[in-house]
C-alpha cells in the first residue's frame, strides 16, 4: 500500500475477463446494516467516523463512499482485521442502509496458514527419509550405546516413603525401535496445526463479520456525541 | 512524568508504572471471586505437583503432559474472559491467530531446527568432547529437589540470556519483536522472532541426569509458575508467591513502554533470581510495548533482527572506512544500555 487509500471496486478482476464471485469470500466481507430514516447521508457518516478515526488509518471519501485504508493496525482496534474497506448508502425500500465491502489480510492469511504447516509436516517426512538414509552413523551411535546397558535408576528414599512410582526398568522397555520407525521428527503437529488454523480461520470469518455488523449498528445507533477525532 | 526512585533507577518517567505492591490492582467482586482469583495459583501447582509425582509411569509421559498444556492454556483463555486484568488487554480474533501462528511455528519448524543445533546437540557434542560424563548423583536427590533444581537452572540461564538480551545490541535485535506486544495473553510469550526463541530455549539442564518424572514436575513448575508472565488476568497472587516466582505483573513492567522499566524482571519462573541480581522491580504496568505502542505484524517480526541488524553494520561500516556520516540508528531501536 502506498499509503492513500486504496479502493476497493465492486469487481475487480485478477485476469481480465475472469471473475471470482465467489472464491474472494475467503477474504472479503461484504453486508448492510439498516439506518435510522431520518438521518442524512453525511450524518451517518458522521457516526461511523469515530469508528475509522484510529491511528494508521487514512480516510478517503470517494464519490459518495467512504474509502479506509490500516496500515498495521493496533491490536484494540475495532476493525484491526479488516485493514481495507468501503461503505457507502443505499436505498433500500422505505429506508437506507449502509452498504459494506471490506478487505481482511488476516482472514486470507488465516485461510492459508493450513497450507504452511502442511508444508512443515512434509519437511518433517522429508526429513525422517534423509535421516533414515544416513542411517549407519546411527547405527554405530547404537554400537557406542551397547557398551554400557542402562541401569535401572533407584528413587531417594523420601520419594519411596512418600509412595511416588518407581523409575521403569530401560533394560526392559522394548518399544524403543518402535520409536525409531517413526523418524527423528513428527510430521503429526503439522497435520493437527493444519486443521487447527481451518478452525480458527472458520470461526474468525463467521465472528468477525457479525462483529463488525453489531459495531456499525451501534455507531449509527448512537448520536454523535463528541465525535472528537482521536489520534 | 516523575517516575518513581527504585534503587538508583526512576521507574515510570517516560510511561506510567505502578510501583509497589500496595499500589496494585485487587481482583474486584464477591467473595467467591475473591477466594478462587487469590488460591487458583497455588492451587494449580499443587495439583500438577501432586498429579506428576504420583501419576503411574504409563501417564508420566510426554504426551499426556502435551495434553493437560492444551487443556489448561483453554481454562486460561476462559480465566482471561471471566477476569481480566485490563479491559484494553481483551484478546480479539486477529489477537489470537496471530498468537497461535508463533505457538504453531515453535511446534513445528523451530522443533525441527532445535534436533539439529539445539541444547540438546550442543551438551552431547561438547560431553563427547571432553569425555564427560553426566553428573548421575543427582538421580540420588529426591525427586521434589531434582525437579525445583531443573527448574532453577534452566531459569538462571534464561535469566542471563534475557539480560544480555537487553545489554548487548546484536542479541537485543533478535528479542527486540518480543518487546513490540502491546497486550499480555496468555499465548503471547511465544510471540517473537524465531532467533530468539531459540536462544532462549538454550538450557545446560542437558549436563545433568535427572530422572524422567523430575523433568515431567520441573515442566509442571514452569506451567502453573511461569505461564503467568503474559496473562490477562487480574489475581490476588499471594505475598510469598510474588517474593519467590515471576508473576503477571512483574512482567508487565518488564514490557511497559519506560525504558528503565524494561530493564527489570528479567526471570521467567523464578523472580529471586532478579532479587539475588539486583534487577526485580515490584509493580504493574498497563502501557505496553515500543514506539508508543506500535503493533508489529508477523512478517516485520521476522526480518527484524536481519534487516536492522544489516542496516546498522552498514551504517558502521560507513562511519569506520567511508569517513561520510553516518546514519544515526532510531532511538528506540538503541539497546537498553
Amino acid at each position: 500500500m502506498s499509503g492513500a487509500a486504496v479502493s476497493l471496486r465492486q469487481e475487480r478482476p485478477i485476469v481480465k475477463g475472469l471473475k471470482l464471485p465467489l472464491i474472494d469470500n475467503i477474504w472479503r466481507v461484504r453486508g448492510a446494516v439498516p439506518i435510522d430514516p431520518s438521518l442524512s447521508a453525511d450524518q451517518a457518516f458522521a457516526r461511523v467516523d469515530p469508528l475509522l478515526r484510529t491511528p494508521g488509518t487514512t480516510i478517503v471519501a470517494e464519490g459518495g463512499a467512504l474509502v479506509y485504508s490500516k496500515h498495521n493496525p493496533a491490536a484494540q482496534d475495532k476493525l484491526a482485521t479488516f485493514t481495507r474497506g468501503r461503505m457507502w448508502i443505499e436505498q433500500a425500500g422505505a429506508g437506507a442502509v449502509l452498504r459494506f465491502d471490506l478487505f481482511s489480510h488476516a482472514l486470507l492469511l488465516c485461510f492459508l496458514a493450513p497450507l504452511l504447516f502442511l508444508g512443515f509436516a512434509q519437511l518433517a517426512v522429508t526429513l525422517n527419509a534423509w535421516e533414515a538414509a544416513g542411517s549407519e552413523a546411527s547405527a554405530k551411535a547404537e554400537k557406542k550405546d551397547e557398551k554400557k546397558p542402562p541401569v535401572a535408576k533407584k528413587l531417594n528414599p523420601v520419594d519411596e516413603f512418600l509412595g511416588a512410582p518407581a523409575p521403569e526398568d530401560p533394560s526392559k522397555k522394548k518399544d524403543k525401535n518402535k520409536d525409531k520407525d517413526k523418524g527423528m521428527h513428527s510430521p503429526d503437529e503439522g497435520y493437527y496445526l493444519a486443521g487447527f488454523f481451518f478452525v480458527v480461520y472458520l470461526v474468525g470469518r463467521w465472528l468477525e463479520p457479525f462483529l463488525v455488523r453489531r459495531r456499525l449498528r451501534a455507531a449509527l445507533a448512537a448520536p454523535p456525541a463528541a465525535a472528537v477525532p482521536a489520534g | 512524568m516523575a517516575g518513581v526512585q527504585v534503587g538508583k533507577r526512576i521507574i515510570g518517567a517516560d510511561s506510567p508504572v505502578t510501583v509497589g505492591w500496595e499500589n496494585i490492582g485487587r481482583v474486584e467482586g464477591g467473595p467467591i471471586k475473591q477466594f478462587v482469583f487469590t488460591y487458583f495459583q497455588p492451587a494449580m501447582l499443587l495439583l500438577a505437583i501432586g498429579f506428576w509425582y504420583y501419576a503411574p509411569n504409563w501417564l508420566a509421559v510426554a504426551s499426556t503432559a502435551i495434553a493437560i498444556r492444551l487443556g489448561w492454556t483453554v481454562l486460561l483463555l476462559a480465566l482471561e474472559w471471566v477476569n481480566p486484568r485490563y479491559q484494553s488487554w481483551q484478546l480479539t480474533w486477529k489477537e489470537f491467530a496471530t498468537d497461535a501462528f508463533y505457538v504453531a511455528l515453535g511446534m513445528t519448524f523451530l522443533r525441527m531446527v532445535d534436533a539439529y543445533i539445539g541444547d540438546g546437540v550442543m551438551v552431547a557434542a561438547i560431553q563427547d568432547a571432553f569425555d564427560w560424563e553426566k553428573f548421575d548423583w543427582f538421580t540420588g536427590l529426591p525427586l521434589l529437589v531434582q525437579a525445583v533444581l531443573i527448574s532453577m537452572i534452566f531459569d538462571f540461564g534464561q535469566y542471563w540470556m534475557h539480560r544480555g538480551m537487553h545489554n548487548w545490541y546484536p542479541l537485543w535485535l533478535t528479542h527486540a519483536p518480543h518487546h513490540y506486544i502491546t497486550q499480555l495473553n496468555v499465548q503471547k510469550g511465544a510471540v517473537g522472532n524465531p532467533v530468539e526463541l531459540f536462544l532462549i530455549g538454550l538450557g545446560i539442564g542437558g549436563f545433568f541426569d535427572f530422572l524422567p518424572r523430575a523433568f515431567l514436575l520441573a515442566g509442571a513448575i514452569g506451567m502453573t509458575v511461569g505461564v503467568y508472565q503474559h496473562i490477562n488476568v487480574r489475581f490476588n497472587t499471594p505475598r510469598w508467591w510474588r517474593f519467590i516466582f515471576n508473576t503477571t505483573e512483574h512482567h508487565s513492567v518488564h514490557h511497559s513502554q519506560d525504558y528503565e522499566a524494561t530493564r527489570s524482571n528479567y526471570s521467567g519462573t523464578w523472580i529471586i533470581w532478579d532479587r539475588i541480581f539486583g534487577t526485580c522491580v515490584d509493580g504493574e504496568a498497563e502501557l505496553l510495548g515500543m514506539e508508543g505502542g506500535r503493533r508489529m505484524h508477523i512478517g516485520e517480526t521476522m526480518v527484524f533482527p536481519f534487516r536492522e541488524g544489516w542496516r546498522d553494520a552498514k551504517a558502521w561500516l560507513a562511519k569506520r572506512f567511508g569517513g561520510g556520516a553516518a546514519v544515526p540508528a532510531a532511538a528506540q531501536l538503541e539497546p537498553a544500555e
